[in-house]
């Protein structure tokens, strides 16, 4: 399951034991929209070993210019709460799990 | 949903109509995407001495001749562009204009890309660089923005942008007439790096610098591997194996795009490998699907 974050709950949810991929979408943008259900896949795989959650950009702009992300779709991966790694734009499943495979 | 094609084939040079007619042969149900004289490449190639059969040849009237072949066998070109394909997993996503196409397998035979990239340009990717500035102008609102426009689309996309942003450049690649609204600000320079800290800061032209949030480039055609997020390309040449092959499942790629030399019968073989080994591959996963084991599928 992906789940939704947004300013209230988001520096709460990165802190967590797994680690935190979160993906900053808007409803107006085409390629998030093909990134939704690949990311929803991609949850399913790594179902326990790491949480997908996805954010509003439009309505948690704080927490978009705090990370500075001026292309959408951009995936952030937290550990612990730290930024460990980050991409931009759609990508097929198979490289999305391989790059997420080293924080796993 | 829109329905989905058997392979869809971008690219009506030599290699995408080759790709197409032995797809068809096989009776796939086929879209290839390309352009009315087939090729610019080939429709102006003064005398063809190397292609068998038809020594001293003009492209034009090769041209012709392909165009007839292709109308014999009933296969039309739909005179569209895609913007991005995205590899879903089970199909390929093909969007034109927020338009969707969808396919099983996909060959891409898009030809050679002229034109190097800026400096900078790939590094700083996705933070403050990008290549739709109608995507992700809202992100810009109330900030500095410039556009390098290579084609018409360009225009409307920064007309579009200058509605978000505080302020709009435009820096004019082509030499064709355009109008844009009252608020950008025109730039008549050639554009050299791209700079900036963790993000970007300024464009840097030849006589000029524009400080600057976002920059977009908006070319006519774009790298296979921002056609295609995820494809693997190697020396601005796809990548591919004997078969046509690239590293994406069901994504075949032939002629120039794949590496030199760039002739014509060379796309042409390239275009008929990849479409008998799409053809190969939608044969393997309908058996798959069917729940019919396949142990020889796979390498």
């Amino acid at each position: 399951m992906v789940m939704e974050v947004n300013q209230g709950n988001f520096n709460e949810v990165i802190k967590d034991t797994v680690p935190v991929l979160v993906d900053f979408w808007a409803p107006w943008c085409g390629p998030c929209k093909m990134l939704g259900p690949v990311l929803e896949e991609v949850a399913v795989e790594l179902e326990g070993k790491m949480k997908v959650t996805k954010l509003n950009v439009d309505e948690n702009q704080e927490i978009s210019m705090e990370y500075g992300v001026s292309s959408i779709p951009t995936v952030l991966v937290f550990k612990e709460g730290a930024l460990v790694d980050r991409f931009v734009g759609f990508m097929p499943k198979a490289a999305i799990i391989q790059k997420l495979e080293k924080h796993i | 949903m829109s329905e989905r094609y058997d392979i869809a084939i971008v690219g009506s040079g030599p290699a995408g109509i080759t790709a197409a007619i032995n797809a068809k042969i096989r009776n796939k149900k086929i879209i290839l995407f390309g352009y009315e004289n087939l090729s610019n490449k080939l429709y102006l190639a003064p005398r063809i001495d190397n292609y068998v059969g038809f020594h001293g040849i003009r492209g034009k009237e090769l041209a012709e001749k392909f165009k007839a072949h292709l109308d014999e066998m009933d296969i039309e070109i739909t005179y569209e562009r895609p913007d991005n394909i995205y590899a879903m997993g089970d199909y390929y996503a093909i969007m034109i204009n927020g338009k969707l196409y969808e396919a099983t397998a996909l060959i891409l035979a898009t030809g050679i890309q002229f034109g190097k990239p800026f400096r900078g340009e790939a590094e700083f990717l996705g933070r403050g660089v990008g290549y739709c500035a109608t995507c992700d102008a809202p992100l810009y609102k109330g900030k500095t923005v410039t556009i390098i426009g290579y084609n018409k689309e360009s225009i409307e996309e920064a007309n579009y942008v200058s509605e978000l942003a505080e302020k709009v450049y435009f820096v004019p690649m082509m030499k064709e007439e355009y109008s844009l609204n009252h608020n950008i600000e025109v730039i008549q320079d050639k554009p050299v790096e791209i700079v900036g800290s963790t993000k970007v800061e300024k464009l840097v032209l030849k006589n000029s610098e524009i400080q600057s949030d976002g920059i977009f480039i908006l070319r006519d055609s774009v790298p296979p591997d921002q056609l295609v997020p995820g494809l693997l390309v190697e020396d601005a040449h796809i990548k591919v194996n004997r078969d046509m092959e690239t590293n994406l499942e069901g994504c075949y790629a032939a002629g120039d795009v794949t590496g030199k030399p760039y002739q014509y019968l060379k796309a042409m073989g390239e275009g008929q490998v990849a479409a008998l080994n799409a053809v190969a591959y939608l044969e393997r996963r309908k058996l798959n699907s069917d729940g019919v084991s396949n142990p020889t599928e796979g390498k």
